[in-house]
């Protein structure tokens, strides 16, 4: 093989290692610009879903929250009832107590 | 293998190895940003989810509240018409108690001689009211509080306007003692509302 020859074979080889390089860094440059889409597209699904969660947590309130007071407002107006009632039947005994404080 | 072709393995294996650290480090970087993201999302989704249970919690805190309002002035209101009505009931039993002429009669003496001791006076005017300038016989009345206490009584003739009760005077009109029956039942209203609180509510 003459000087010449060797001294192609070697610049080939160079060129082949720094294309390798290049195709390197391009391919480094590809991946990097993948991950602010991913970061993107990630975030939204997440994101969305937790939104979809959240909207469904403050309905389920609404709905406990209402049926609570329909119960504790039927369970209220029952023992008020009940109350008023003992109220009226002791209406005269209280305004007998009243007058014997008055005229005392 | 010639030196040649060793030193364009040489070359082209450094450079493969080169090429791999390269790829290597940006999918490393790639991984770690991945990461990074994934915790800063993790955080806003927590939040996100704290908010809402917060909301759902102000939510279920703002129905109980409202209903629990409702039924607090409901109970209230009708608490207070029972209340109106016995003390309606008791002023109008406190009117026809003047119709019983022997009780009332004592009581009205004991009104009057209630506010000669508190007027502490010695000639003292009893101011009556219409009806009972017409059912109470003044001489029998001034003997009955003469007999009970040492003062001197005059009747006037001019009436007060009053359901029933008297108003005691200095001799010169200057002092007046109230004790009519609208006076005691304003002067005595904390107590009465307490007692039939406790008799009608239960209330200590």
């Amino acid at each position: 093989m003459s000087g010449l020859e060797t001294v192609k074979i070697i610049v080939d080889a160079e060129k082949e290692a720094s294309k390798m390089l290049n195709e390197a860094q391009d391919k480094a440059v590809e991946i990097r610009q993948q991950v602010d889409v991913a970061i993107a597209s990630e975030r939204e699904k997440r994101l969305s879903k937790a939104r979809n969660e959240a909207e469904s947590i403050v309905q389920q309130a609404e709905v406990e929250g209402k049926a609570e007071a329909a119960r504790l407002q039927k369970e209220s107006e029952g023992r008020i009832k009940q109350d008023l009632q003992r109220a009226s039947a002791a209406h005269s005994t209280a305004v007998k107590a009243l007058l014997e404080i008055i005229m005392s | 293998m010639s030196e040649t072709s060793k030193f364009t393995d040489d070359i082209l294996t450094a450079s493969k190895e080169k090429s791999r650290q390269i790829v290597e480090q940006a999918e490393e970087e790639h991984r770690r940003l991945l990461a990074e993201a994934a915790s800063a999302i993790s955080n806003e989704e927590n939040q996100i989810l704290r908010n809402a249970n917060a909301e759902a919690e102000g939510i279920r805190r703002r129905e109980i509240s409202e209903v629990r309002h409702q039924v607090k002035l409901l109970e209230q209101s009708e608490k207070d018409r029972i209340l109106t009505s016995v003390l309606d009931d008791v002023k109008r039993k406190l009117r026809e108690s003047t119709q019983d002429r022997d009780v009332y009669f004592k009581y009205l003496t004991r009104l009057a001689t209630d506010a000669i001791t508190h007027l502490g006076m010695e000639h003292v005017t009893i101011h009556l009211t219409s009806d009972d300038l017409k059912r109470v016989d003044p001489t029998q009345f001034t003997r009955e509080i003469e007999k009970l206490m040492p003062v001197k009584v005059e009747i006037s003739k001019e009436p007060i306007d009053a359901s029933g009760g008297v108003v005691v005077a200095s001799k010169d009109g200057r002092i007046r003692i109230v004790n009519t029956f609208e006076q005691r039942l304003e002067a005595l209203e904390p107590r009465l509302l307490i007692e039939a609180g406790r008799i009608l509510f239960d209330e200590r």
